[in-house]
């Protein structure tokens, strides 16, 4: 058992974790912080290999913020469309959204 | 010298074939003209026999056998076809030929205001080329697929007016009863494929083979037994005679031509040609015997309480036949066949003298006849000339067939010519019975009142066939057999006694008077014997209950097994194929309802997929790292 | 095997960063559980919140500083507010009810257990050599220098996505003028 190993099973327990709500929760609202939570886990991944994997190096940090960043702004962009879709169908509900049917 | 016209034999079966075809091509387009070629057709087949028959006549043993046609061959087995011409197969010839071109001639009277005439002629060719072409088979495989279109052609004729559930029913009954002796047939062809040196199937190398004593004594009794159940089917004999008296739902001419003088006929004909397997089993000869003997007293004893008057002569066909098979069985081959000669004539006479009267008065019961003596005088005459000749009175044919057959059986085993005597008895009873009820007396209905004789083209064939009921059995009288001596080849054993003569015509004369006494002066009365033993009398007149035996002993468990079957193959068979039915339209639906439009859905399906990769990947390299 | 196993359990809360390792790993976990398993929306997003900073703590331990505070001002902080304005303005009932749908939770859960097994198993079975490296010291200095001598481009990239992400939100999300 490496020292890394315990990191990487956290990230992925949480990583399952975030991909169950994604999968399975009703508001859409739950469902992108779910994809926030699988996120994290992925940076957790990152930021452990850089400290302990094959060749640390400070490239997992950084490369970890630029995650952290697309991850915001992926939060706003959807947070944005899902408002728009509300104001429009008046409901958030993931079943509810099933246009790609057709 | 060469048989020139037995070479052209096949001609005879050939004119009706060709008339069949004709007439089912013209169909209803007319109904004029298909009655005409049905007689011409017949015609010419009888004028084409009658040459070959003379040939016969002429020459002694001058057979013909053409098997040149090869049909099967499989391995070292051959199988032909073609046909044979012998002095017994050209007297039938003959007799078949002759009695169709009557009843076609019959047939255009009585069937004048049918819708479906031609059809029915075209029915009525189909048989006459099926049996024709029966008798001229060279070997028993032929004569086996001649017998099945024949037992067609009389489902085709008794179910002809298929609007009447009794005729359906009829039709049904005697298609499946004559089904059981013809399975037993093919069982004893098929033994007699296995059994025969070089699997010959030709009547002659069955006769040598037999009467080589080639073949083992046990083989031989049940190959003949076999065969003889093939007879009793088609000949109505016990057990299997159920289905001959519902054969009258069909039109009359029809019983007379197949259920009176030729098909039922097919059955003597069948143990006549294969004779030396009987003779080579003298257990089957007894069977025969008894079987014919007992058949002959039962039908009698049955026919002396029915009032329908074709019944009546069904029943009384069914008990001559049980003369000619008794005949056959006591070693009488030639008495029998003679019986078949002229049995062919009377009850052919009888039975289209019977439809005279019931096209004139459409009725069929005797007892709501009556009378009719003085309104048809030539149905009368012919009517009771053949009566006698059944009865056997001298010095009518039916006699001189009788007394052939009861004097050898005095010879060789009395008890059956004890049976034979009372038969007779009874057989002349119960047709005084049904002259006396039918014509005399006063009219029991306004129909039977307003009766008049028939038209020429049906009267003609009866006095012809009267004629030949009264001259018909000179041709093999006590002291001049030439008929024996023409058929066997060899002289006749001459076992006639006065005696017999004396002791025939007596019974027969007591018959009629005491028929006389009861129904035509009305003497004694009817219910003498009915009215003390009233079972007696509901014993024969329910037949002896034989159809209910058969209905409840072997009709009801196989229609509650077929009700099995039918559960059987809707919930089993069908359930299969629903299942594979269900199975596809399941995967169906649940294909559909993957793809709904959720996101959440495909997700899910994606991580399915990829984890079922994952472990299919990992588990691949662990099988092939641990392997 | 167990043997083994307890033997590297011991040994494992022998030292004291893995008994805070363990502290905060449980708590990332049970801030993750807890937001699957509440009703309102509300709680789940706070408890999402705690499972971020919790992170956080776990980078510090990885000798992260400066990615554990972007975590706490990115995650905690900006996300998770945005979130709860999205629930502002979208749900006014703030109950998530998980709606019944046995078969497909049944199979989600079937196939996430199975994914975290295999991951697991693969973790396991590999092994990875750690020489030590000593990440800490001048960290943020580190990381500002790697960023604009190496990486440069993908921070122009970062800043050019950012534009285009707050554009496009305010796009979408502004009331149309009708």
């Amino acid at each position: 058992m490496n020292v890394v190993s315990s990191y990487l099973i956290l990230a992925a327990i949480l990583f399952c974790l975030g991909l169950y709500g994604a999968l399975t929760k009703r508001n859409a609202i739950i469902v992108l912080l779910s994809v926030e939570l699988m996120l994290n886990a992925v940076n957790l991944n990152l930021v452990a290999f850089a400290k302990w994997g094959i060749a640390p190096s400070l490239t997992g940090q950084i490369f970890s913020l630029f995650t952290i960043t697309i991850a915001a702004a992926e939060v706003a962009v959807g947070i944005a469309i899902l408002i728009a879709y509300y104001r429009s169908k008046a409901t958030s509900d993931v079943r509810d959204m099933n246009s790609l049917k057709r | 010298m060469e048989a020139v016209y037995a070479q052209y034999a096949w001609l005879v079966p050939l004119f009706p074939l060709i008339a069949f075809l004709i007439l089912l091509a013209i169909g209803r387009t007319t109904s004029r003209v298909g009655p005409i070629i049905g007689v011409l057709a017949a015609g010419a087949s009888f004028v084409w026999s009658l040459f070959v028959l003379f040939e016969q006549m002429k020459g002694d043993g001058m057979g013909y056998v053409w098997n040149d046609l090869e049909w099967i061959r499989a391995g070292n087995f051959v199988l032909e076809m073609g046909f044979e011409v012998n002095p017994l197969n050209a007297l039938m010839l003959a007799i078949v030929s002759f009695v169709s071109l009557l009843v076609n001639l019959y047939s255009i009277g009585y069937m004048k205001d049918d819708a479906r005439i031609t059809v029915f002629f075209s029915y009525v060719a189909l048989f006459t080329f099926a049996m024709l072409a029966l008798v001229i088979s060279e070997n028993v495989v032929q004569l086996y697929i001649f017998w099945e279109l024949v037992g067609l052609c009389s489902f085709l004729l008794i179910g002809f007016w298929y609007e009447k559930p009794e005729a359906r029913a009829a039709a049904k009954k005697a298609f499946i009863v004559t089904r059981v002796g013809d399975v037993a047939l093919l069982i004893g062809i098929l033994l007699l494929v296995w059994n025969m040196p070089g699997h010959a199937l030709g009547f002659t190398n069955i006769a040598n083979a037999f009467a080589n004593g080639e073949i083992a004594g046990g083989t031989a009794t049940l190959i003949a037994i076999l065969i003889f159940i093939g007879a009793v089917g088609k000949s109505g004999q016990f057990p299997l005679h159920t289905w001959l008296p519902d054969a009258m739902e069909g039109p009359t001419p029809i019983s007379a031509l197949i259920h009176a003088a030729t098909m039922v006929a097919a059955g003597v004909y069948l143990v006549a040609r294969t004779y030396p397997v009987f003779e080579a089993s003298s257990d089957a000869l007894q069977v025969v015997a008894y079987v014919g003997a007992f058949t002959a007293i039962f039908a009698a004893i049955i026919a002396l309480t029915q009032r329908d008057i074709k019944r009546i002569l069904a029943y009384s066909t069914i008990s001559q036949l049980g003369y000619m098979m008794m005949a056959m069985g006591i070693g009488a081959y030639a008495a029998g066949i003679f019986h078949l000669f002229t049995h062919a004539f009377f009850k052919a006479l009888l039975f289209l003298a019977a439809g005279s009267v019931i096209h004139a008065l459409h009725e069929q019961d005797i007892f709501k006849m009556g009378g009719l003596w003085k309104k048809m005088r030539l149905t009368g005459w012919t009517f009771a000339i053949g009566g006698l000749a059944l009865s056997g009175i001298i010095p009518l044919a039916g006699f001189w067939s009788k007394d052939a057959i009861l004097a050898e059986a005095y010879h060789s085993q009395p008890v059956l010519f004890w049976i034979g005597l009372i038969t007779a008895f009874l057989t002349a009873f119960y047709m005084a019975r049904l002259f006396f009820a039918a014509f005399t007396g006063p009219a029991e209905t306004d129909d039977a009142a307003r009766a008049h004789e028939s038209p020429a083209v049906m009267t003609i064939p009866l006095v012809i066939l009267a004629l030949f009921s009264i001259g018909a059995g000179f041709v093999n009288i006590p002291g001049s057999e030439r008929l024996a001596a023409w058929l066997t080849g060899e002289a006749p054993s001459d076992h006639s006694s006065v005696l017999v003569i004396v002791l025939s015509n007596v019974v027969a004369v007591a018959g009629l008077l005491l028929g006389w006494l009861m129904y035509g002066k009305k003497a004694v009365p009817q219910d003498w014997l009915s009215g003390r033993a009233g079972w007696l009398y509901r014993l024969s007149f329910k037949k002896f209950y034989i159809d209910e035996l058969y209905e409840y002993l072997i009709v009801r468990p196989l229609r509650v097994f077929g009700y099995f079957l039918h559960l059987f193959d809707e919930f089993i068979i069908d359930g299969i194929v629903r299942l594979l039915a269900g199975i596809t339209v399941g995967l169906g639906r649940t294909g559909t309802r993957l793809q709904n439009g959720q996101l959440q859905t495909y997700g899910l399906v994606s991580l399915l997929g990829i984890v079922i990769l994952a472990v299919a990947f990992v588990g691949w390299r662990f099988v092939v790292n641990a392997g | 095997m167990l043997q083994q196993m307890i033997d590297n359990l011991s040994s494992f809360f022998g030292s004291g960063s893995n008994i805070m390792f363990l502290i905060f790993a449980l708590l990332a976990i049970g801030g993750a559980v807890f937001m699957l398993n509440l009703t309102k929306v509300v709680h789940m997003v706070t408890s999402l919140a705690v499972t971020f900073i919790s992170l956080a703590a776990i980078y510090i331990l990885l000798q992260a500083e400066f990615v554990a505070v972007v975590q706490v001002l990115i995650y905690a902080g900006a996300i998770t507010i945005l979130m709860i304005f999205a629930i502002m303005m979208t749900n006014h009932r703030e109950i998530d009810q998980s709606i019944v749908r046995p078969l497909h939770q049944g199979l989600v859960l079937i196939g996430v257990i199975l994914l975290g097994g295999l991951i697991f198993y693969a973790v396991q079975r590999a092994a990875f050599p750690a020489p030590d490296v000593d990440l800490a010291t001048n960290n943020t200095e580190n990381i500002g220098l790697k960023l604009f001598h190496e990486h440069v481009i993908p921070f122009e990239l970062m800043s050019v996505l950012l534009t285009v992400a707050f554009i496009g939100a305010i796009i979408i999300a502004k009331r149309e003028e009708d």
